[in-house]
């Protein structure tokens, strides 16, 4: 029999069954749906991420800490837990002498207020070189309005988007030209001591939309260095960021070595790109379980295929009598079989990547709705992640992968009652009733 | 000089057991005879008396327990599934209960067994079209079974049994299920088909009247035949 012929004599007998056919497609759809939202979704919010991360990152720098990982960025006064080890703003001398290194610059931050008609906000308040900083995160640490001095004032202060403009709405708590009182309290002074001092803002940053992991921040704001030493009390910094050559591989790991090895192995040294790369790590082990989760709704599809191919079995017998009575042959037997629930997989899949990715958008819609309305109504989420952004991704590989699998889910489970349907014998199968 | 003639069907010697439950029955015991090209036999017999049997294992359907089957001279034991179903294709099985498909209509049914055969589309719609007149049901040729009389069912099975130009017509009571009018029409049918087209048949029934139609028929007893007539 030609394969054409299979085909339409499987299709025939689908049609023959219209409800049972859609009922048992239905299940594939929505093992396949679940499965294209979910990745879809989880591969858009990575990508989301990844390009936020990104904004901030400057693939070719490296972050030296004295250890407690990349949380450093918010809040990195507790960063000395373990071996009391600190690093000074003076140690960049060390690090510039370092080969591939071409500039270095130390953070001093403190989690602070800033204090404005009446108001306060949380802030991070960043002591930087602001030439510098600006040459390295020349993307992002960039001026929407006002001016960034290369050579500031000591009372020059320049704040992120979301410290001047935290409600998104225009209503601003802070501005160019503004004088605004900046405060930090003293918790390792006894007793405790609020330091304050007013600083004249000359810069709001553009938005950046990042959170702020490593480099600039929406919500926080910089003053100059020698400043941050004087106010802090204190030449110890955060974290140095250096500034490398090129963005090899071997550029990045040479000199992360290095760097280890000047400060004794007392530091830590991160690579924005393994920083990126631990996290694609996390989300692929996210996007592995979640698909493992579609995958048992689309186990359990399949298992219903087989249900319905024995029942179908059981009632064609007669059917399957006749046709090795006028010499198909087992095999073509088994490829009818094969082929209706191929037809039926192949339809659940289409099907189910279509919904699926309605599903993904529609998911996609509701989490930007709630992300403005979280923006707008609550002040406490304008330090955070703010209203995300999250564009589902339908990769070729997701898509075929989720063709591929419904049709092959569907046919792996129709092989043991299309077996038997080919194993029946002609005598046996023409006197069933 | 001689000249050797190949039957279209010898049995020599054959022999089926099988179990009902699990009380073996011998339901051929020793069955000898010979079909030729351009034949029409009657096998007649009471029921059980193992006619059926014998009909599956003439068409390839069963093997026996012992003896032989040759069709056209080739042993049917030595053949595997596959040549079996090959076999199949070039029998023209005429069932009593019709057996066509129901979601087809008289014309897919026809075309099915061609397709089965790796025969062309156009082809074989052309072929089935030919053998619906030959029957006389093109008319009615886009009709399902369910919407055709038991005759006409049977013409179409007929009709279908010819497709593929086979070596002969097997056939099971046709007429058992049919008024006595309709089945006088397909016995002329089928007559016809003999003489005028040489079409070889053989029919397993049990009326007395019908046998008196074929050119010969033998009569089975509990699993042997028991007396040859010819006509």
């Amino acid at each position: 029999m030609k394969p054409r012929d299979v085909f339409s004599y499987s299709f025939s007998a689908i049609r023959l069954r219209k409800l049972r056919a859609g009922l048992t497609t239905l299940g594939v759809v929505i093992g396949i749906a679940a499965i294209v939202a979910l990745l879809s979704i989880s591969q858009g919010l990575q990508a989301t991420i990844t390009e936020q991360l990104q904004k901030g990152f400057a693939t070719d720098t490296l972050i030296v800490s004295t250890g407690g990982g990349f949380g450093l960025g918010a809040e990195g006064a507790m960063g000395t837990a373990g071996s009391g080890f600190k690093l000074f703003v003076n140690d960049t001398q060390t690090i510039n002498e370092i080969e591939n290194v071409t500039m270095s610059i130390a953070i001093i931050q403190k989690a602070g207020y800033v204090q404005f008609g009446g108001k306060n906000r949380t802030v991070t308040i960043v002591g930087v070189d602001f030439a510098e900083y600006a040459s390295i995160y020349s993307s992002t640490f960039v001026a929407e309005s006002g001016d960034i001095p290369p050579y500031p004032g000591n009372m020059t202060v320049v704040v992120g988007k979301r410290v001047s403009d935290p409600w998104k709405n225009e209503t601003l708590f802070c501005n160019v030209n503004d004088d605004v009182e900046i405060k930090w309290t003293n918790a390792t002074a006894r007793p405790p001591k609020n330091e304050t001092y007013t600083g004249h803002v000359s810069a709001v940053l553009q938005e950046i939309g990042g959170f702020g992991v490593v480099g600039p921040s929406d919500s926080a704001v910089y003053i100059p260095i020698s400043k941050a030493e004087s106010f802090f009390g204190t030449d110890e910094c955060d974290m140095i960021i250096v500034k490398l050559e090129n963005d090899d591989k071997a550029t990045i790991d040479s000199t992360s070595k290095a760097i280890r090895n000047a400060f004794d192995k007392q530091v830590q040294v991160m690579s924005a790109t393994a920083v990126l790369n631990i996290l694609s790590s996390v989300f692929s082990i996210i996007e592995l379980f979640l698909g493992g989760i579609a995958a048992i709704s689309l186990l359990v599809a399949g298992i219903g295929i087989m249900n319905i191919m024995i029942v179908s079995l059981m009632e064609r017998t007669r059917e399957i009598g006749i046709l090795k009575a006028l010499g198909m042959k087992s095999r073509t037997v088994l490829m009818v079989f094969l082929g209706e629930s191929a037809i039926i997989g192949l339809m659940g899949a289409a099907i189910g990547i279509g919904s699926g990715w309605v599903l993904a958008n529609v998911v996609a819609i509701v989490f930007r709705g709630g992300g403005v309305f979280m923006g707008g109504n609550q002040a406490a989420a304008g330090a955070g992640a703010g209203g995300m952004t999250i564009t589902p991704v339908l990769t070729p590989t997701v898509f075929l992968g989720a063709l591929l699998f419904g049709v092959g889910v569907s046919v792996i489970f129709a092989l043991y009652p299309a077996w038997r349907a080919s194993k029946l014998k002609p005598v046996e199968a023409l006197r069933y009733e | 000089m001689m000249r050797v003639t190949i039957s279209v069907v010898e049995t020599i010697n054959l022999r089926k057991t099988y179990l009902l439950g699990k009380v073996p029955v011998n339901a051929l015991q020793g069955v000898n005879f010979k079909v030729d090209k351009g034949d029409f036999l009657a096998v007649l017999g009471p029921s059980g008396s193992g006619k059926s049997t014998l009909l599956n294992m003439i068409g390839a359907l069963d093997k026996p327990t012992d003896g032989k089957v040759f069709i056209e001279g080739v042993d049917v034991s030595t053949l595997n599934d596959n040549q079996l179903a090959d076999l199949r294709r070039r029998i023209g099985f005429v069932f009593q209960f019709f057996n066509l498909i129901p979601r087809f209509t008289a014309k897919e049914n026809v075309e099915l067994s061609m397709s089965i055969a790796d025969m062309s589309r156009v082809e074989r719609r052309k072929q089935a079209e030919n053998l619906l007149e030959t029957v006389g049901l093109k008319a009615r040729m886009n009709h399902k079974p369910a919407e055709l009389s038991g005759g006409e069912q049977q013409r179409v099975a007929i009709a279908r049994a010819l497709a593929n130009n086979p070596r002969f017509l097997l056939m099971d009571e046709p007429t058992g299920n049919i008024d006595s009018k309709t089945a006088n029409e397909i016995l002329g049918l089928i007559k016809r088909l003999n003489e005028e087209k040489g079409v070889t048949i053989i029919m397993v029934t049990h009326d007395q009247r019908l046998a008196t139609q074929a050119k010969r028929a033998v009569q089975m007893f509990d699993g042997v035949i028991t007396m040859e007539i010819v006509n």
